[in-house]
């Protein structure tokens, strides 16, 4: 071997520098470099990342078939060969040894951390199989399938889901389903609202922290890079957010906004527009139901089945969508011995006194400033104006507004349905540098479903769906966790009994995490389908079945940027590491158990468009690989999978303006009407009210969105501050504060305190303090510790936690602190109108210690 | 006429948005251990609320072209290339630290313990060494044992020894296979481009022939080969946010 001058050191027996040496040395082993004999093969193989929400594209490398690093995909053109840190550190959760290495059996009781046996896939998959089987012939509704994340929604969410017939719950009620419901239930799109961002001049980031956030249809890598693109355009950001921190870099105005008063800002802005004029007329005449007449009970006035307006030409009354009137938007008239008014001049007296000096004191944003904005919005709306995109004329209301996870508060779908209202006005919404809901403009099922509920009387299921208690209904965990706790006052007739969790953490991530352990305590068997022993599988699994990370097969999932189409199926680069399996293979092992196996295939069939020559044999046995190759075939990719397996991704075309207006497709917006005035809302309200509902529930069934005291506003004055959560750009939700890349890049948790509050409690940075959360209607009281963190990007009466700790079964993440969910509540109060929780609560600091 | 690239680095200020991607993406590309980070991003925050103002700063090896290290280094383990980079020479470092004490960008991390120790996790332990084929950590890096440069020195990737220093190395093991290094293709915003500065129609070049730069302690005579636009360097006002300060 060569003599180095290592070697001679450690062999020359001179004292000193020989111990030096030895004590430097490693050995002989550090030259391996030298002695490598055998030849390297390196390659580059697609995957997707598995943490985030949008599947950005990978290409691991490779060394002799071991991964070792991961690299973003130059052919997705989400992130275009780029990498959030989540997605490099990826590769400690791949290899993570504490991974869960085989299927785990519960061998004591739940509620305490778990003891377990490993066991052969073949005895976990039959004793699953066989107590979803038994519940599935008592009642499937009792067999409940909860994801957090799915990454293969026709495989997971539709086929098997159908083919169980079971209840599918999800997580929106704690990410943004508020904002889901207004846009559904006022325009039709499934979405909330994300801007324009190509044409946008300017930007509301209405509670978007524009550089660690995700928002809606996309998250990071896209949204930022396509806003740092709209301000190198010459675009301005105004933020609108109690905390500004990231977005501050980029924002060319910051509104620091009470939490939970974004609606009581939406009115103001809406105020200042109809003062200022700045109105969009021929959108509102022509595509809502705005110019409608109400009668004097606040109803929409019908004549057989039509709703009348005035038409302007003549003064007459006249059914709406007769040709050629020109419905008005003001004044008002006389229809059978009552005065009607169009929905418009309802509206514009409903928000008569919502000025920018009543919303400054509601708020706490200056009255100037809120008049500003609205001039602003009003003037860069440019009502009327037009623009080409690809050959097509289309209206420009370059003003978009991000809103998404900020939804999830108290008057959570009342407060999106301002926000897009305001919009409306300015005739915004669909139009080109304004706001759309979704990147193709379709209308969901939900735009008539949740127009036409029928309240039943009871009993009600878990979720409470067309209950008295929540007409319009997320569908939220915590929800159906506290009616099961109080079956009477909800008059909850049935009782999940078995759970099965999916890329999910209850008990960590759907606040109030105590009620949700409770409700779990319930169940009579859960299985846990996660790479990791979560906290809701350590106390409450009866079987955890190990799922892969990204070595598996997921998808097809969209890979559009929303300008550019493209669709993508996770591929893995490696075999799935121990004895861990992809869901699909998972699901397809154990729909076999449980004797539902044909029905499976037949909804994948369905659910994938699998016909003719690719259509699966419900006689036959397939992998997850086969499955997707088969769908693969049946879009014409003669390489079947192996297209995904070699690119990553299809790119295709530039997705055209027929599909991404509201304006621009055919029948304009989905020929549907927008619904500026919520008549079916007020319909809700008189019969929750009729079947006995409490006030709490009915009182924001309002056909316009109407500021009220928030509850949290009603605890003693010793809470003298909100407490908001956030997200950091190293983590996501529960699953990466146990990869140690990410926990060390972001440190453990902190309470963000403005330091004129921190200076006035005698707190000083890094001090550990005690954070105690007060429930107004129950008197309830929650308390955790964390340390404090001194910034001046959050208002004096807030303080800011971030979600992704709280985590205790992985070694690697308990000594991180807490998380916000055990402060937050749900309840009454603290799920708004929509079942939608609320992720604000009144909190009082002090040091620890006193 | 050159035929060696003089290479450089251009950082973008008004693009960066702080997400430290690029400080992930070389930890992992030079397999540096525990809480060593040679590309660091800076958070600042100026202000009070509500003026509070937020920026990011990106701050890599500088590669001075009069690199206070290289001039104390006693055994001549950290040199400067003719292509700009300065390297170290992990197997010729004694560990004295002069480099870290010399920089005044703080750029120099100094390997406290046995690397194997230090790779955040038990890649040895039994049910996990086989699944991981024995390498530690399991997303080792061969590329980095190899010597490289017409010197063949093996100035590649960090943690190989306890007792040694090492630094950003503008990812030597790509840069001679013409690969960016990893934070700069990384970067989400491309607030990060690297190239030949003597080459007038590199994306480097053209960024500083177009928009007035600054370099961070100009005053201190350092000369580095990395330039920033858009922004402003810190001042007095300027407090770091969020360190990213690993207990290892």
């Amino acid at each position: 071997m060569r003599v180095t001058r290592r070697t001679f050191l450690k062999g020359t027996g001179a004292t000193g520098a020989a111990l030096a040496a030895s004590r430097l040395l490693r050995g002989p082993e550090t030259l391996r470099a030298a002695e490598v004999a055998q030849p390297i093969v390196e390659d580059f193989v697609p995957t997707a990342c598995w943490i985030g929400k949008q599947d950005c594209g990978i290409l691991a490398r490779r060394i002799n078939g071991r991964v070792v690093s991961l690299y973003g995909n130059p052919s997705n053109p989400r992130n275009l060969g780029t990498l959030c840190p989540k997605g490099v550190a990826q590769i400690a959760a791949l290899y993570d040894p504490h991974r869960v290495k085989a299927p785990l059996i519960r061998t004591n009781e739940k509620g305490v951390p778990g003891t377990w046996r490993q066991a052969s896939w073949d005895e976990a998959l039959e004793l699953a199989g066989s107590k979803i089987r038994e519940t599935l012939a008592k009642d499937p509704s009792l067999v409940v399938w909860q994801k957090g994340r799915s990454k293969s929604k026709y495989v997971y969410d539709e086929a098997l889901v159908e083919a169980l017939g079971c209840t599918k719950i999800g997580h929106g009620a704690f990410c943004s389903d508020a904002g889901y419901r207004a846009l559904e239930y006022t325009l039709g799109p499934k979405g909330v609202l994300n801007p324009d961002l190509r044409y946008s001049k300017l930007i509301l980031a209405w509670g978007w922290n524009a550089v660690a956030a995700g928002g809606n249809q996309l998250c990071w890598i896209t949204w930022p890079r396509q806003l740092i693109e709209a301000k190198e355009n010459g675009a301005k950001l105004v933020t609108i957010d109690p905390r500004i921190r990231g977005t501050a870099h980029f924002s060319d105005r910051w509104l620091p906004i009470r939490p939970g008063t974004d609606l009581a800002l939406a009115l103001a802005l809406c105020h200042v527009l109809v003062k200022e004029g700045t109105i969009d007329r021929k959108y509102l005449r022509t595509y809502t139901n705005a110019p409608y007449l109400v009668g004097p009970d606040g109803h929409l006035v019908r004549r057989g089945e039509d709703f009348l307006v005035v038409d302007e030409r003549t003064g007459t009354i006249v059914p709406a969508g007769t040709a050629g009137a020109v419905p008005a938007l003001e004044g008002s008239s006389e229809l059978d011995g009552a005065t009607v008014r169009p929905a418009f001049q309802v509206f514009v007296e409903h928000i008569e006194g919502s000025t920018p000096a009543w919303a400054a004191e509601i708020t706490g944003i200056a009255e100037d400033d809120i008049w500003q904005l609205g001039r602003e919005i009003g003037e860069t709306a440019s009502i009327g104006s037009t623009i080409v995109v690809d050959g097509v004329e289309l209206p420009y209301r370059p003003v978009g507004v991000m809103a998404y996870h900020a939804m999830q508060q108290e008057l959570g779908f009342q407060a999106a349905r301002a926000m897009t209202l305001m919009l409306m006005l300015i005739g915004a919404m669909g139009a080109v540098g304004g706001t759309l809901a979704t990147t193709k403009w379709e209308i969901d099922d939900n735009y008539w479903a949740l127009d036409a509920i029928e309240i039943g009387d009871g009993p009600y299921d878990p979720l409470l769906k067309s209950s008295r208690f929540f007409p319009i209904n997320s569908g939220n965990p915590a929800v159906a966790a506290t009616a099961i706790l109080d079956p009477e006052t909800y008059q909850v007739g049935k009782f999940p009994e078995v759970m099965i969790v999916h890329m999910a953490n209850p008990v960590v991530s759907f606040p109030n995490t105590e009620v949700l352990k409770e409700a779990y305590r319930k169940l009579r068997f859960v299985v846990v389908i996660s790479p990791w022993l979560s906290e809701t599988a350590d106390l409450f699994a009866d079987v955890v079945l190990p799922a892969a990370t990204m070595e598996k097969y997921e998808g097809p999932a969209s890979a559009s940027d929303t300008y550019l189409d493209a669709v993508m199926v996770r591929t893995p680069p490696m075999p799935p590491l121990y004895q861990s399996r992809g869901e699909t293979d998972i699901y397809l092992q154990l729909t076999e158990r449980i004797g539902v196996y044909e029905a499976f295939i037949e909804h994948l069939n369905e659910q994938l468009g699998l016909a003719g020559p690719h259509a699966l044999d419900p006689k036959r046995r397939y992998s997850e690989r086969e499955v997707f190759d088969h769908w693969a075939k049946q879009q014409g990719l003669e390489e079947g999978i192996g297209y995904f397996e070699q690119h990553g991704v299809w790119v295709k075309d530039p997705l055209p303006p027929t599909v991404r207006y509201g304006y621009a497709t055919d029948p304009p917006f989905g020929g549907v009407i927008h619904r500026f005035y919520g008549d079916s809302l007020l319909r809700y309200q008189e019969q929750m009210r009729e079947k006995g509902a409490p006030e709490v529930f009915w009182r924001d069934y309002t056909p316009l969105p109407t500021w009220r005291t928030l509850t949290m506003d009603t605890s003693p004055p010793e809470y003298d501050l909100y407490l908001i959560s956030y997200k950091l750009i190293e983590h996501k939700q529960d699953r990466t504060a146990f990869i140690p890349l990410l926990s060390e890049l972001s440190g453990g948790q902190r309470v963000d305190i403005n330091p004129v509050t921190a200076a006035a409690k005698g707190i000083s940075q890094g001090q550990m303090v005690w954070v105690e959360s007060h429930n107004a209607v129950t008197g309830e009281t929650r308390r955790v510790r964390a340390p404090a963190n001194l910034t001046h990007a959050v208002r004096p009466d807030v303080v800011a936690m971030p979600h992704h700790f709280g985590l205790t079964s992985n070694p690697n993440s308990r000594d991180l602190g807490p998380s916000p969910n055990a402060l937050f509540f749900t309840g009454p109060g603290y799920v708004g109108m929509t079942a939608d929780a609320s992720f604000h609560v009144k909190v009082r600091i002090e040091p620890e210690g006193g | 006429m050159r035929d060696v690239a003089r290479y450089g680095m251009v950082i973008d200020l008004d693009r960066c948005t702080g997400c430290r991607g690029c400080m992930e993406s070389c930890k992992i590309e030079n397999n540096t251990p525990q809480g060593s980070y040679w590309m660091y991003v800076f958070r600042f925050e100026e202000g009070e609320f509500p003026g509070t103002k937020v920026r990011f700063l990106p701050r890599p090896c500088q590669h001075c072209d009069n690199a206070p290290c290289v001039k104390v280094c006693p055994v001549g383990a950290r040199y400067k290339r003719e292509d700009g980079l300065v390297a170290t020479d992990w197997e010729r470092c004694i560990g004295c630290r002069y480099c870290e004490v010399a920089c005044p960008y703080g750029v120099n991390t100094f390997n406290w313990g046995h690397p194997e120790e230090h790779y955040y996790g038990d890649w040895n332990a039994e049910d996990v060494a086989p699944e991981v084929r024995g390498t530690v950590p399991a997303w080792d890096n061969p590329s980095l044992d190899l010597p490289y440069g017409p010197e063949q020195r093996h100035i590649a990737g960090g943690g190989h020894l306890k007792g040694v220093v090492d630094k950003c190395t503008f990812c030597v093991q790509r840069v001679e296979h013409d690969l960016d290094p990893a934070c700069v293709q990384n970067c989400p915003v491309r607030a990060l481009v690297f190239g030949d500065l003597d080459d007038p129609e590199s994306e480097v070049s053209k960024i500083l022939q177009r928009r007035p730069s600054f370099r961070l302690l100009e005053e201190a005579g350092t000369e580095p080969r990395v330039h920033y636009v858009g922004g402003a360097p810190p001042s007095a006002e300027t407090k770091q946010i969020e360190p990213a300060k690993a207990e290892v």
